[in-house]
């Protein structure tokens, strides 16, 4: 009897079959990871930004700190990230595993700016706070007895990123469906449901958006050289969605659009055989290089290819086209992934470490007809979250904004920095020590590139208080516009979007 | 000699065990339509390429159906069944294999990133009959 004209269940953001393992014995002693994030706790203060965070989530309106709100600038600062790592005593191994603590910031036109979160009620939430213990294996942990999957979304912890897609908010995860929230209440609605054969497949939490409004997404098989893309319309109506193979199997986490393309950059963490847990089964392989792909969006079929220095890769800041098809991509890249495979790790079990060697610089990349290819890093600092004006997205641009820091800030970032790359001319600001600053976001204002303003929270260590602050775009040095701070401390987030209201 | 152990090969053949009554009871059924496709296999490696001993079709009447899987030589068993909702006589998934429609394997079992395994699924069925229960997830 055949059961399927595919296998079952062959995919997780994807494999082929593999027996389930049993969880990892949890020990009388306790859980060694919990026990020394605790211990770290009661005198690092930067354990805050890993911490639990309540599970109603927050409500709270922040206090103005200096300045004014500037004029024309009303609306939400949307904001995700991990916000739960460890139930019954249990500490999740890897930073990327804690459930989606989805934001809202309302910055009122009268000057308030209020505050609420909550967690994102994916029924791997759902189920767990029922039993007061993880059940659902992660990307990085496997709690103890943990269950089996009938697919990804059984996992999805949807923690990564938030758009806003046809009037709806979407909590976005990496592996599976984005997840549907009410974008005034925070309140869940369920995955997103494309039809048929496009039901659960995986929705990156870095889709692109051109001037026009278009949508462009993927989603990565890893084990399978695949991907799936995704194009929605400025209506939120989905126009094409197909899969894309012989893709290399590297660990891809953002890309870029020019005008006419999809940039793929595909680090050497790349997929080796299916392990649990599902990080475990990406290996460092420099045999080759860094794998830049590069598919038309009108015919997916049509591609061009790159072969750079190996290295790693989260983010991807924006990439335009010459006529002659020289594409120019910024991206943070590191030289190995030891950030994220294994500093993530010794941060959950309570230790920094003052090795940067993994971390990340802005490099501005030059993909030239025929193969050849530029690599230049800015090497005043290490730098994640590029961003760009997003009026500007797939276009030639001037700027690219980032996030930045120096060895030796082993806490995190404190610096938000401006790049100009026609003149070569950095715009920074430093925040005081005891700050890490998250991800900047850019809100146009006016009409020229760069006009508007920059926004971004960040957890100030020594108050105890996550603060929101906003800058002139174009002029960082000068320091925060205003600022805001809230009467407590939210874990860090990762990504973000802003809505006008 | 030869005839004799021949015959006694024969007989060995031939001289089945008594067959066992095997009734499974399908609980969870969300969607009141279609049908049930069953697969009942009798070793690891028909599990993994998909051969059954024996399958049954059985339409849906209720959140929970009892199917009588026939008569088997006692013996180990696993079954992998899933809910044909729209009876189409497929278990549809969505592009990248990932099933869209419920299915279930014997002692509830679960893969992780792929079919449960038949060491998880794997259970008697004793000369007496054996009844055995799931639940769609």
């Amino acid at each position: 009897m055949t059961q399927t004209r595919r296998d079952m269940l062959t995919l997780m953001a994807a494999a082929s079959g593999i027996a389930a393992l049993p969880g990892q014995v949890f020990g009388q002693g306790g859980d060694p990871v919990f026990e020394g994030f605790e211990a770290a706790r009661r005198n690092q203060a930067w354990t805050l930004g890993y911490s639990d965070a309540p599970a109603d989530g927050f409500d709270g309106v922040a206090r103005r700190l200096h300045g004014r709100m500037p004029a024309g600038l009303s609306g939400v600062l949307h904001r995700n990230g991990p916000g739960r790592f460890s139930r019954n005593g249990w500490r999740y191994r890897h930073w990327f595993d804690g459930d989606g603590l989805v934001h809202a910031w309302r910055l009122g036109s009268g000057g308030t700016v209020s505050h609420r979160a909550r967690f994102v009620g994916t029924r791997k939430w759902q189920l767990e706070q029922e039993a007061g213990r993880f059940l659902m294996p992660a990307f990085g942990s496997v709690p103890p007895n943990s269950q089996g999957l009938r697919g990804p979304d059984d996992m999805n912890a949807a923690n990564t990123s938030v758009m806003m897609l046809n009037g709806e908010l979407m909590a976005l995860w990496e592996g599976g469906s984005g997840w549907r929230i009410d974008p005034e209440t925070l309140e869940s609605r369920g995955p997103k449901r494309w039809a048929g054969e496009l039901d659960g497949l995986p929705f990156s939490a870095h889709p692109k958006v051109d001037p026009d409004g278009t949508v462009w997404n993927f989603g990565q098989a890893a084990s399978h050289d695949m991907l799936v893309l995704w194009q929605i319309g400025p209506d939120g109506a989905l126009q094409r969605a197909e899969l894309v193979r012989d893709i290399p199997g590297g660990m891809i986490h953002d890309f870029a659009v020019t005008d006419r393309s999809l940039v793929f950059l595909v680090g050497n963490l790349a997929f080796d055989a299916m392990r649990m847990p599902f990080l475990d089964s990406f290996r460092w392989d420099d045999s080759r290089g860094l794998r830049v792909v590069v598919l038309d969006k009108a015919d997916w079929s049509l591609r061009r290819s790159w072969e750079l220095p190996p290295g790693f890769l989260f983010h991807v800041g924006g990439a335009w086209e010459d006529a002659d098809g020289t594409i120019h991509v910024d991206a943070a890249l590191s030289d190995n992934a030891r950030f994220a495979v294994q500093g993530v790790q010794d941060l959950m079990r309570g230790a920094l470490h003052p090795d940067t060697d993994g971390d990340a610089r802005l490099n501005r990349i030059t993909l030239q007809p025929g193969g050849r290819y530029r690599v230049d890093g800015f090497d005043d600092g290490f730098a994640e979250f590029p961003q760009v004006d997003p009026r500007r997205v797939g276009l030639a641009r001037r700027y690219p904004w980032h996030i930045g820091w120096q060895a030796g800030q082993v806490e995190g970032a404190r610096e938000v920095v401006r790049r100009d790359l026609a003149s070569g001319q950095t715009d920074r600001f430093i925040h005081p020590d005891g700050t890490i600053v998250e991800e900047p976001l850019f809100i146009p204002m006016g009409s020229g590139e760069g006009e508007g303003w920059i926004i971004h929270t960040a957890l100030n260590l020594t108050e105890a208080a996550t603060e929101l602050h906003v800058f002139d775009a174009l002029n960082l040095a000068d320091g925060p516009a205003a600022s805001w701070r809230l009467p407590y401390a939210c874990p860090l987030g990762f990504h973000g979007c802003w809505r006008n209201t | 000699m030869m005839t004799l152990t021949a015959l006694a090969a024969v007989l060995a053949l031939t001289t089945a065990q008594p067959e066992a009554s095997l009734t499974l009871t399908v609980e969870g059924i969300e969607t009141q339509t279609g049908s049930l496709a069953i697969g009942v296999f009798n070793t690891q490696q028909g599990w993994d390429d998909g051969t059954a001993v024996t399958g049954r079709r059985v339409e849906v009447t209720g959140m929970t159906v009892e199917v009588d899987l026939g008569a088997l030589p006692p013996g180990e068993y696993g079954i992998k069944l899933y809910h044909d909702v729209d009876d189409d006589g497929e278990l549809d998934a969505n592009l990248m294999g990932i099933p869209s429609e419920p299915f279930a394997f014997s002692n509830n079992a679960m893969g992780r990133f792929g079919p449960a395994s038949w060491s998880d699924a794997v259970f008697a069925v004793e000369a007496a009959g054996t009844r055995h229960t799931v639940r769609l997830q």
